[in-house]
């Protein structure tokens, strides 16, 4: 008896010879021909489906989705100083842009002052520069932050440029409580994917709980994780292995804290994620399925969560930024169009689309515009807001999900082995699929079974490659340095002095740190200094690469 | 550098007043130019400064380059110049190597008291690459007095690290116990040191143990007393202070009681026996096109199902030896 | 007998931690028979020499997506001309403007590789590169 799929390809064989063109998905997935009922000959859509808003989500996390409210649209932004960032992020909400996402520069990211010997030629450049309370400052000046949610792009030292975020809440009147957004704070995929770490896991693991105990008793609107695939995707994984590692980070998280003594109820409804948004059309509508699926059950049936709001996997979509290219620019905008319906069809809760430049520069006010242009022709032109997992329900669909929730099922049982995430981090497990699937999409690339427009195919043989430069100026660093040296002067430095021991102190014991790091906030202690307080008590991380 | 051509006087002036990158490339024509060994080796024993070399070996994975990065920033610490070697298996298929020890250790490499160096197994038999024990004659004459020499550890490779070492530190972790069955016997003879890494994963006294037993085995059959069996978590810096301690101890007695020598004295006989060896086998195949005829003699044999033997004895039967010249003052190494 | 091997040292110096690309050219090379150096990243300019000075490298490859290139590029050219590497290759790849690959051209420093080339460019160049060089030194 032949298979459904040996079926199909005789009949698709006997009707006309086949292009010579790679089928596979974007990850190298096989796939059929076409779908239908036979694939899902088993499918059980009451435990598989519900409906939109009902266990186990696959179809959506609200009764209402875009009928109630649409995604937000949160286009990440910062560059140079604080003030310069602070009028992009005015001309964005002006264009209608409902919500604020800060891009950080290198220095910030990795917990270095803007005068630190290893930032020299980085501040400014690829985010905007903080040091202190007061660049919160000058970045939110004249906006409202009870009214505008906030997502912040930061991870080492995330709990304490969060805390200068609350004071400067703090000298602006505004109560913790209206304070509305996320912090990425998502330290694992550091380790695998990002590299931007500071101390070794388990002290990172500490601050993140701190964090999320502080939040539920003083800031209960702020979503204190965005677990991330994004940057794992980046790095060249899979589909399967973006879901997968993505969702076993969080699970990594939701054990620290229950084990820490945080109620599960307390915290999860906080824990929010963020993917990629990649080429394959299909396949990540999918992903974003199966991830939702996937964490319902878990969150229920193995952690044994009350409260449904635990069970959400809500995510912010970004499209992905390795699928830019260089070459014909203009048509990136196509790419993340598409990348972006993909991301709403998925049933995301916020959106990012790329610029058509952002690959290689910090966008243009032209290009970011019509970056956030392309979300509203989806949200109001096109209909995809219209109906709830309009997709639901296609045997192609339905059978892609199954198979990434096995897959990433696969992957989960491998890391346990391991002896979970930590330990498979320490043994590379999660670099070395990753590196592998990165090398192996290039080779693809390389020999022409997968196509990128305009790079390998369909390439303008006269284009002349123009990467821009980078409109950030040296003066940047100089203001910024001068700024920072200036708040040193004028800064109770003895307060400081007292903070950042009390701090070191509370380090080396096991209370929550997060009221400590606001205390250092309030008094204008600087991130470096800050982060050298911690590096005194927690050591630094040394890599062990793996490849 | 061609092959060939010795190596330019001005390469030998800047090695001696102690130029990083003569030495570098010097110990790069070692590894390009297999002819040029007999003039470094010629220029450099006289110049050798008895600098100790420590083979660090064990399967893939236990962490040797982090530990090889700790005893090396240690023997710093206590006034030790220090040049690490560090082996990495060359691809069978493409020749190419990935050299990644290196960055375990790029922390030190401020310091100018330490010269590190990865080198690709090459044609070695994956273990250690032909021109590793040269390279520690190059450090070892550059000032260097403490050589750490890493190897992949795959093995009967593993054995080779002989060769060149005076000390040698076995490295394993927990939860591979059948890497003990896995691993020739010879190892065990050899190790000086045995250190069961990452020390905090479950299996360390299942480890701990299965070592001790073979040991014991070892001690009852008169052939000596056990080895120190070690623990340590490298990643975390624990129980690295205990190895380095150990093995300054053991490199004192080794010098103390003569075995050192003994053990150089050895390699010197290994070395003038392949070489002579070597250099015998060349002159014979160029007398003979031995290669070509003993590839076809080869096919005809098995063909025909006979020995190779009666082909052997005839031939060695037809070589005429002698010397050339009276050999007197031999002894002296002239 | 067969061509030396080339030896090529493989950074990420400053802060970025964007290792995708790195990571796929070093395997590109060793694929293509060269023996790869990888330091990793938060690599200083003197890091750099220093592994390509003990190394005696061929070639050195930076990968630069954060808008230092200029700094980081002139650094280890400099550092390299004053260690004796001055006649050694210095290349590289990531975010690099096309106005600034003039002029680093200019400071002595070979082409740079940008978003959407192919892998085995990158290899071409470099074997070629060094081919040439050694004939030029040794007249074979």
């Amino acid at each position: 008896m032949k298979t459904a799929n040996e079926n199909q390809e005789e009949r698709q064989d006997q009707k006309a010879r086949l292009r010579d063109a790679d089928f596979s998905s974007i990850s190298g997935r096989p796939l059929q021909p076409y779908y239908s009922r036979e694939d899902l000959s088993d499918f059980d859509a009451e435990t598989k489906l519900g409906a939109p808003g009902e266990y186990p989500y696959t179809r959506g996390i609200h009764p209402t989705m875009y009928r109630g409210r649409l995604w937000t649209m949160r286009q990440f932004a910062g560059m140079g100083t604080p003030s310069q960032t602070n009028q992009r992020y005015k001309f964005l909400l002006e264009k209608g842009q409902t919500g604020l996402s800060v891009a950080f520069d290198n220095p910030t990211l990795y917990g270095r002052d803007s005068d630190h010997p290893l930032a020299v030629g980085e501040v400014g450049k690829t985010g905007v520069a903080v040091d202190t309370t007061a660049d919160m400052e000058r970045l939110f000046h004249g906006i409202p932050l009870d009214k505008v949610s906030t997502s912040m792009t930061i991870n080492a030292p995330a709990a304490w440029i969060f805390t200068m975020f609350l004071a400067n809440a703090e000298n602006q009147h505004i109560p913790f409580k209206g304070l509305r957004g996320t912090l990425q704070n998502d330290i694992l995929k550091e380790y695998i994917a990002q590299k931007e770490w500071i101390f070794p896991p388990e002290p990172h693991l500490r601050l993140i709980t701190d964090l999320m105990a502080f939040c539920a008793d003083h800031v209960p609107q702020w979503n204190t994780i965005s677990i991330s695939g994004y940057h794992i995707r980046e790095a060249g994984s899979t589909a399967a292995q973006e879901l997968a590692f993505t969702l076993a980070d969080g699970f990594t998280y939701v054990e620290h804290a229950i084990r820490a003594g945080l109620e599960i109820d307390d915290f999860a409804p906080r824990l929010s994620f963020f993917f990629n948004s990649h080429l394959d059309f299909f396949e990540e509508i999918a992903k974003l399925r199966a991830a939702r699926r996937i964490w319902a059950r878990r969150m229920k049936e193995k952690y044994h969560a009350k409260n449904p709001r635990s069970w959400l996997c809500r995510f912010h979509v970004q499209t992905a930024g390795c699928s830019l290219a260089a070459q014909q620019p203009e048509i990136n905008v196509i790419r993340t169009a598409l990348e972006a319906l993909a991301g709403v069809l998925g049933g995301c809760q916020s959106l990012h689309t790329n610029s058509m430049d952002e690959a290689l520069a910090l966008p243009s006010e032209k290009a970011v515009e019509i970056a956030l242009r392309t979300q509203q022709i989806i949200a109001f032109e096109s209909g995809a807001a219209n109906v709830m997992d309009p997709l639901g329900g296609s045997y192609y669909i339905e059978k892609l999900t199954d198979e990434l929730e096995e897959e990433a099922e696969k992957y989960f049982h491998r890391i346990d082995e391991l002896g979970g995430v930590v330990r498979a981090i320490e043994q590379g497990f999660c670099q070395r699929e990753i590196t592998r699937a990165a090398y192996e999409y290039q080779i693809a690339l390389s020999r022409g079974r997968k196509v990128l427009v305009g790079v390998n195919r369909f390439v303008n043989e006269d284009e002349k490659l123009e990467i821009p430069v980078l409109e950030i100026d040296e003066s940047v660093e100089r203001d910024q340095v001068n700024d920072l040296h200036e708040i040193k002067q004028k800064r109770d430095n003895i307060a400081v002095g007292l903070r950042l021991k009390a701090l070191e102190k509370a380090a080396a014991g096991t209370g929550n740190l997060i009221p400590h790091l606001l205390d250092c906030s309030r008094a204008y202690a600087t991130e470096g200094e800050i982060s050298d307080a911690l590096i005194k008590v927690f050591g630094e991380y040394r890599e062990q690469p793996f490849y | 550098m061609p092959a060939g051509r010795s190596i330019k006087p001005e390469l030998w002036n800047e090695f001696f007043k102690g130029s990083r990158l003569a030495c570098a490339r010097l110990i790069t024509k070692v590894e390009n130019c297999p002819e040029s060994i007999p003039e470094i080796r010629d220029k450099l024993i006289p110049l050798q400064k008895g600098a100790i070399r420590i083979g660090i070996t064990g399967p893939p994975g236990v962490g040797k380059s982090t530990i090889t990065a700790a005893l090396a920033r240690r023997a710093l610490k206590a006034g030790h110049s220090v040049g690490v070697i560090a082996v990495d298996p060359s691809s069978p298929f493409t020749g190419g190597a990935f050299l990644g020890d290196r960055v375990r250790m790029q922390s030190l490499s401020g310091d100018q008291r330490i010269f590190i160096r990865s080198l690709a197994s090459r044609d070695g038999q994956g273990g250690l690459s032909p021109s590793t024990p040269y390279a520690a004659d190059i450090l070892d004459a550059f000032g260097m007095d403490r050589i750490f020499i890493e190897t992949v550890g795959v093995g009967q490779a593993e054995l080779d690290v002989l060769t060149c070492a005076d000390l040698i530190l076995l490295v394993l972790q927990p939860g591979t116990g059948d890497i003990i069955q896995a691993l020739k016997a010879g190892i065990f003879e050899v190790g000086d040191i045995f250190l069961v890494n990452k020390a905090d994963l479950p299996g360390t006294e299942c480890l701990l143990d299965s070592l001790r037993f073979l040991f014991e085995i070892r001690i009852r059959e008169n052939k000596g007393s056990a080895p120190p069996i070690l623990t340590a978590s490298a990643i975390q810096d624990q129980g690295l202070d205990e190895v380095f301690a150990e093995m300054e101890r053991q490199i004192h007695g080794l010098v103390q009681s003569g075995r050192y020598q003994e053990r150089k004295r050895s390699r010197m006989e290994h070395e003038i026996k392949e070489s002579i060896l070597r250099n015998l086998w060349e002159r014979f195949s160029r007398l003979t096109n031995a290669r070509e005829e003993i590839q076809a003699i080869s096919g005809r044999l098995l063909e025909n199902r006979q020995s190779p033997y009666p082909y052997i004895r005839k031939t060695c039967a037809q070589i005429k030896m002698e010397f050339t010249n009276e050999r007197s003052g031999c002894e002296n190494g002239e | 007998m067969a061509d030396p091997k080339i030896k090529v040292i493989i950074a990420k110096p400053g802060l970025d931690g964007h290792d995708r690309g790195v990571k796929v050219v070093a395997r590109a090379l060793v694929e293509a028979g060269m023996e790869v150096v990888y330091l990793g990243l938060q690599q200083t300019p003197q890091s750099i020499v220093q592994a390509a000075v003990e190394e005696d490298a061929d070639v050195i490859g930076l990968s630069i997506l954060s808008g230092s290139h200029m700094i980081h590029f002139k650094r280890v050219r400099e550092l390299m001309n004053k260690s004796g590497l001055g006649d050694r290759l210095l290349t590289g790849g990531g975010i690099i403007p096309t106005k600034d690959q003039e002029k680093l051209k200019e400071m002595g420093i070979g082409r740079v590789f940008g978003p959407g080339e192919d892998i085995r460019d990158i290899v071409e160049y470099i074997k070629k590169t060094i081919q040439e060089r050694r004939k030029a030194h040794h007249g074979f």
